[in-house]
């Protein structure tokens, strides 16, 4: 608050207060002490006593000193108002670095206006006072903090740039930035150097680390400018988490979104604070939960799946005085359905005895489809009826041959970017394997290895996998794979110049299964039989588990579709997209970027706006190294890669508050000043303020009515 | 107190003791000597009246020549003149201790010790026993009431020897005393009666009740009664720290009336017990006070 007198020469007026206390001290009656009997009569006679001799003399002087103090004041013209003058602005010509603290908590609501716009306002009225000659900067307070205007002596140049900014949704990075400043004001030549940072003072943005940098005798005036205790401005509740989950083994396919939400005030609980989920800018269904004071509280809505879509939606809280934080993105993949045709080559009219029977079963366990793979089981006989094109992956199992002339569709279905897996067996012709399907397959089938009763059996070389498929065998199901018997299998040789991996080998040095690349397409060879012919694989528990992933990965779904979830700010990373296809990005904002490639991994920086950013694959193969860039549409030909959402970081939400003492600390050689921010711009228009001339003259006539009536009285 | 009394021998205490004899005897030898008596009836060489005898009266006292003349038996009775015992309750806390600046003026408690003194000459001159308590806000001294004539000196010397102070807890005091005190006697309390004690028409009640014949002397100085003072004052107290200033002008019309409340009361109150109350400012002579009493009682019929 500020008391500004527009004629400050009639305060002189004041020291007339000296007349009637010298007229009280000159006309004061002597005062004698008498011992008396009845002094407590006396005291109870003088309560119930209306005559008050003694007391209206100090009434009369106190109301003569007011009137006449109040007359002085209403002469000397006062303007009332919420500022404070302070050393803002400075008055010799300076160089001044400006933090403007743009964090998302900065967009509080307080009344008509939000605690940035206070400081926007401030900012301005800060760079129209500067005395001439004066430069100064802006550098922005929100992580990673930065310069947003350099040195600049033009006063109006801050109101171009920041007049119709809006606070970012990043947390506070103060450090960051008084780093930044005192670069700047190295580089600056003028002797008066000074800093102000306006701030919510959010404790989250002062790390300690970002100050340990600031070198030993620096030495400027900082003056701290407070926009936290703006009245109205209180932060009560926000969405700190969302998950989601899907509930397979029911026919509903129920998804379950689970949010938690913080209550940001330390004493006051929030009774039935209003939460709601909204799916692509629907509304789901709704409820309430109860918080207590500084505390969390969840909440799980739950509604049904109907379509295998991705899901886009948010969840949202109650509105209270700062809406970032009352609202939480997320993005859900459901996993797509593949279609797999599993060809037997052992058919057998008992069921169990069949090749592809325990294949079947793990790849679909239940009677409804729980896995996401759909399996059609063919014979040899039955394959030229169907359309290869309609399945993802093939898993031909123990076949002899193929019909004829069927390799070539195989390779076409390959190079397309179908998925073939082969399972060897008794009936298998390494012939044929090796000349008809030679351009899909890069090892040539040797021989069988069987044992005798007597001989070891041949066990699977474990020992833990990056492999896609294989990382998810850790510790006891690895171990388990370790008791696996196979009795009999394929011995393969490389062919020249083939590419290709090995993920899984037999103790023996023998490869145990083989993986290539066809074109877009995989080709996965397992040496040994998917029955229980050649091993007791099918009836391990590992089982299931190992043929899903590898059915999954060969069809590219596995892990495919990448989903991520990020704060604001933090860069996404995607470290095994499919190479040769160009990556693109759709924005919250509907920006679409397509993406720097290089190499084995994308990044993507720009995750400054909160939302759900989806992921798109195109055909065409980008040039390596080439610049990511901003594309008006999406290319035709793409398909969805998956998605990932930003969020704002929730730390910023809490309440706490860095005090006077501990940015004193971290500032130790600098003098610093605390304002209340919201003052300055009153501050700086002296004459903008409430006048106080018309109700002080009207508190002088009532001290004079009141004084008229006591005498009366007396 | 026991009966062996310690004297303070100083020659000023001892001239102060001769005076008040001095001053009581002349009080009351000048005013109603004889015509105050006991209202008791006893053993004693005075005849006073026959009853006719009734089973379990002393055959001892039967008028055996009235017997012989007129054949009915007939006891005689005697005045019993020196069986009444006498209590003085004397007030000895500090507000007693008020003189008026006024010089004419007498110490309150002077005023307090003379009655005593007298009234004390005046039991013990009809063969009375007569005791003294003091008290501020407990029994400071007590004297047992005793008929000896020469008792009168350790009154006296009671009387002259203390000193006002403390704060009046009359309650107490009267619980305190109600205990000493032989039943079907007489309580004179002398007190201005200045206390914050409330209720204490309960234990004046408590007292009458235990068939004690209870008189109130209540002594206040003009001062006390009035306000007359003028000008800013801080009153100190006499008893406790308690102090207020102000001019006296302010409440005088409020303190009149609260201090009159009070004699009203007590006056009122005693009237409904039986209890003779004896208001005394004073500017009242002595004399005039005590004759006053005596006339008072005389017309009740309690000499």
């Amino acid at each position: 608050m500020n008391l500004n007198f527009i004629s400050p020469l009639y305060l002189l007026g004041l020291l007339g207060i000296a007349v009637p206390i010298l007229v009280h001290l000159l006309t004061r009656r002597q005062q004698k002490h008498l011992l008396f009997s009845a002094v407590h009569l006396l005291f109870h006679s003088q309560k119930r006593s209306v005559k008050r001799s003694a007391p209206n003399r100090r009434l009369l002087l106190l109301i003569r000193c007011l009137g006449i103090l109040l007359l002085s004041l209403a002469l000397a013209n006062p303007i009332f108002s919420f500022g404070g003058p302070g050393n803002f602005p400075p008055d010799t010509p300076s160089a001044s670095v400006i933090i403007l603290d743009d964090s998302y908590s900065m967009g509080t609501r307080t009344g008509q206006t939000t605690f940035y716009a206070s400081a926007v306002e401030a900012v301005l009225d800060l760079t129209q006072s500067l005395p001439a000659d004066s430069v100064y900067s802006v550098v922005l307070g929100s992580a990673p903090g930065r310069v947003f205007q350099g040195w600049t002596d033009d006063p109006s140049r801050a109101k171009k740039i920041l007049k119709f900014t809006q606070p970012s949704a990043q947390t506070t990075q103060i450090g960051q930035a008084f780093t930044e400043a005192l670069q700047l004001l190295e580089t600056a030549p003028q002797v008066d150097k000074r800093i102000f940072i306006l701030t919510d003072r959010d404790k989250n943005g002062w790390n300690e680390d970002n100050f340990s940098s600031i070198g030993e005798g620096t030495r400027y005036p900082v003056e701290i400018i407070d926009f936290s205790g703006m009245k109205g401005g209180i932060n009560l509740a926000a969405v700190e988490h969302v998950e989601v989950h899907q509930d397979f083994l029911s026919n509903s396919r129920v998804v379950r979104v689970k949010m938690r939400a913080i209550n940001l005030s330390p004493t006051k609980p929030i009774n039935k604070l209003k939460a709601s989920l909204w799916v692509r800018d629907k509304k789901q269904t709704s409820g309430v939960l109860d918080l207590l004071a500084k505390s969390t509280g969840e909440k799980e809505f739950s509604f049904p799946l109907q379509v295998n879509t991705p899901l886009t939606g948010e969840i949202r809280i109650e509105d209270d005085l700062l809406a970032q934080d009352n609202h939480r993105f997320f993005h859900y993949q459901p996993n797509q359905s593949i279609k797999a045709l599993i060809v037997d080559g052992d058919p057998k009219t008992v069921e169990h005895l069949s090749e592809t029977f325990y294949l079947e079963r793990a790849l679909n366990p239940f009677s409804v489809s729980t896995s996401n793979i759909d399996p059609t089981v063919s014979t040899l006989a039955e394959l030229p009826m169907r359309n290869l094109f309609d399945y993802s992956v093939v898993v031909i199992c123990n076949a002899r041959d193929l019909p004829f002339g069927y390799e070539r569709e195989l390779e076409k279905f390959v190079m397309r970017g179908g998925a073939l897996i082969i399972t060897l067996g008794d009936q298998v012709d390494p012939k044929f394997y090796n000349e008809k399907l030679g351009r899909l397959l890069p090892v040539t089938l040797k021989s069988i290895h069987q044992i005798t009763r007597q001989d070891e059996p041949f066990r699977l070389l474990i020992k833990p996998s990056q492999h896609r498929v294989l990382k998810a065998f850790k510790g006891r199901t690895l171990e388990e794979m370790k008791s696996i018997r196979f009795n009999s299998m394929y011995s393969v040789e490389p062919k020249e110049s083939a590419e290709f991996t090995i993920p899984m080998w037999f103790r023996n040095q023998a490869p145990a299964l083989v993986e290539s690349k066809s074109g877009k397409g995989k080709v996965i060879l397992f040496v040994s039989s998917i029955d229980r012919d050649w091993s007791d694989f099918a009836i391990q528990p590992t089982f299931l588990p190992w043929v899903q992933r590898w059915v999954k990965y060969s069809a590219r779904k596995l892990d495919n579709l990448t989903q991520q979830e990020l704060l604001v700010g933090e860069p996404f990373v995607w470290k095994e997209p499919a190479t040769g296809s160009s990556i693109y990005i759709k924005t919250p904002g509907g920006k679409i970027v397509r993406l720097r490639s290089g190499g084995e991994k994308v990044t993507f920086d720009d995750t400054f706006r909160p939302g759900v950013y989806t992921l798109h694959r195109g055909n065409s193969a980008s040039d390596e190294n080439s610049e990511s860039q901003t594309i008006p549409q999406l290319p035709s030909g793409t398909e969805p890669a998956g998605a990932f959402t930003v969020n704002i970081d929730p730390r910023e939400s809490l309440s706490d508050k860095i005090s006077d003492e501990e940015i004193r600390s971290l500032l130790p050689e600098m003098t610093v000043t605390f304002s209340a921010g919201y003052q300055h711009r009153e501050a700086a228009h002296p004459e903008e303020g409430f006048p106080l001339s018309t109700p002080f003259l009207l508190l002088v006539s009532s001290m004079l009515l009141l004084e008229g009536w006591l005498i009366r009285k007396e | 107190m026991s009966g062996k009394m310690k004297f303070n021998y100083d020659a000023e205490v001892l001239s102060r003791v001769a005076s008040l004899n001095i001053r009581a005897m002349n009080l009351v030898d000048g005013l109603l000597s004889g015509h105050h008596r006991s209202r008791h009836k006893g053993s004693s060489v005075e005849f006073a009246e026959y009853k006719d005898y009734t089973p379990g009266d002393e055959t001892k006292h039967i008028d055996w020549k009235v017997a012989g003349k007129t054949d009915k038996y007939h006891i005689k009775q005697f005045e019993q003149s020196t069986n009444l015992k006498v209590t003085i309750l004397l007030d000895a806390s500090g507000s007693m201790a008020y003189k008026s600046p006024d010089p004419q003026g007498q110490l309150k408690m002077d005023y307090a010790r003379t009655l005593a003194a007298a009234l004390s000459y005046l039991f013990l001159k009809q063969y009375d026993a007569v005791g003294l308590a003091v008290f501020n806000d407990h029994i400071t001294s007590h004297i047992p009431p005793r008929s000896k004539p020469t008792h009168f000196q350790h009154i006296l010397h009671g009387l002259e020897t203390l000193v006002p102070s403390g704060v009046t807890q009359l309650n107490e005091v009267i619980k305190d005393v109600i205990e000493r005190l032989p039943r079907r006697s007489i309580l004179i309390l002398v007190s201005d009666f200045l206390t914050r004690d409330s209720d204490i028409e309960k234990n004046l009640k408590l007292l009458v009740s235990r068939g004690l014949e209870v008189i109130l002397f209540h002594i206040l100085d003009p001062d006390e009664v009035s306000l007359p003072f003028e000008g800013d004052i801080v009153f100190e107290s006499l008893e406790d720290d308690l102090s207020v200033g102000l001019d006296p002008a302010d409440v005088r019309e409020t303190y009149r009336e609260e201090i009159q409340n009070q004699i009203q009361f007590y006056r009122s109150y005693c009237s409904g017990l039986g209890v003779d109350y004896i208001f005394l400012d004073t500017s009242i002579p002595l004399e005039q006070g005590l004759n006053y009493y005596l006339l008072r009682r005389k017309s009740l019929g309690k000499t």
